[in-house]
């Protein structure tokens, strides 16, 4: 298990060449399929600025290593929109308020969300929806 | 679980796409006044200078009315603005202001406001009711279930003549007893039209 504000702020390793490509500054989110998608990147060297989950070999509590510069070109794999997910507020699918997200915990081997929190309690991340630029919807409890 | 709320509420909130993006807000809420629905509302774009829009929002592409926002599946579901309004609109501008009258031709007041039941259902449940002096010296606002009224029209609300009972300060109050006048009105062979 891992957390969005832990990795925010790691630096991107690469595994083949151990190079840097800079660190991470967002993750995007596949909201409707309650994944990690990519990782947004900060300060890398060649302007490369997100790369696809799947090019992301580990995640430790010091860096987030790549499996390799090529495996992180953007280009084979497009990202969906990028919304930053912390601090989005939190709507359910009846049109309810629910706080802020605080933080987001995630299956660092699947980049499956697993738990968000709020301000007003935990939702698991099978109820995640949606995330636009107004809000990140979660299906309400039945 | 549905709420109640006055319609007139309703104006100016939010309208969200289940994939999080604000796309309008509600100008305008749209009644089949006899049919007792909200057939859906006019928009208009958000933000201090935008104006009105050009599509709608049918109750049909409702996924819910809640207090923060109304959701929706995606924009695909707003229609041209004249497939809205064009059903209901007439019926609308009348009901708010149309005379209040007892089944014994006394006048009681005037329709303020209409209550609508939240969620997914855009039910009519209800008016509020401007009362006049002999109603109501204090003025206070009169809400009476939409069962209740005898006949709406375009051009009146007719209720029974002890609508009195119904006079209730606010709407937590005539919430309880909507309740239980609908739950009355839903049990199978309950009789009353609802």
């Amino acid at each position: 298990m891992m957390l969005f504000s832990r990795t925010i702020g790691l630096p991107v390793i690469t595994g083949d060449d151990a190079t840097s490509l800079g660190t991470v500054r967002d993750l995007t989110l596949d909201a409707a399929g309650a994944v990690v998608a990519g990782v947004r990147l900060s300060g890398g060297p060649d302007r490369t600025d997100a790369l696809p989950w799947t090019a992301v070999a580990a995640v430790g509590p010091d860096a987030l290593i790549v499996r390799s510069r090529h495996a992180a070109d953007p280009e084979q794999t497009p990202l969906p929109a990028h919304h930053s997910p912390l601090g989005s507020r939190v709507l359910t699918d009846l049109g309810t308020e629910h706080g802020t997200v605080q933080d987001i915990a995630f299956d660092a081997a699947s980049g499956r969300v697993l738990t968000l929190y709020t301000a007003l309690g935990d939702i698991p991340g099978a109820r995640l929806l949606g995330l636009g630029s107004y809000a990140l919807v979660v299906r309400a409890q039945p | 679980m549905n709420t109640l709320e006055l319609a007139s509420g309703l104006s100016g909130r939010v309208v969200v796409t289940l994939g999080g993006e604000a796309v309008a807000q509600v100008k305008d809420v749209v009644f089949d006044g006899p049919a007792g629905r909200i057939t859906g509302f006019t928009l208009s774009g958000r933000g201090l200078l935008a104006g009105p829009m050009k599509r709608s929002l049918p109750f049909s592409g409702v996924h819910a009315i809640g207090p923060s926002a109304v959701m929706i599946a995606g924009e695909t579901v707003f229609e041209d603005r004249d497939a809205v309004v064009g059903r209901g609109e007439a019926e609308h501008g009348k009901v708010l202001g149309a005379p209040v009258l007892t089944e014994h031709g006394t006048g009681i007041g005037t329709v303020a406001d209409v209550v609508v039941e939240t969620g997914a259902s855009g039910r009519v449940v209800g008016f509020e009711i401007l009362a006049e002096d002999h109603l109501d010296r204090r003025h206070r606002k009169v809400f009476v279930p939409r069962g209740e009224a005898l006949a709406v029209s375009g051009e009146a609300l007719v209720v029974p003549a002890h609508a009195q009972h119904f006079v209730a300060d606010d709407l937590p109050s005539f919430a309880a007893q909507a309740e239980a006048f609908l739950t009355h009105t839903r049990r199978p062979g309950g009789g009353r039209p609802s």
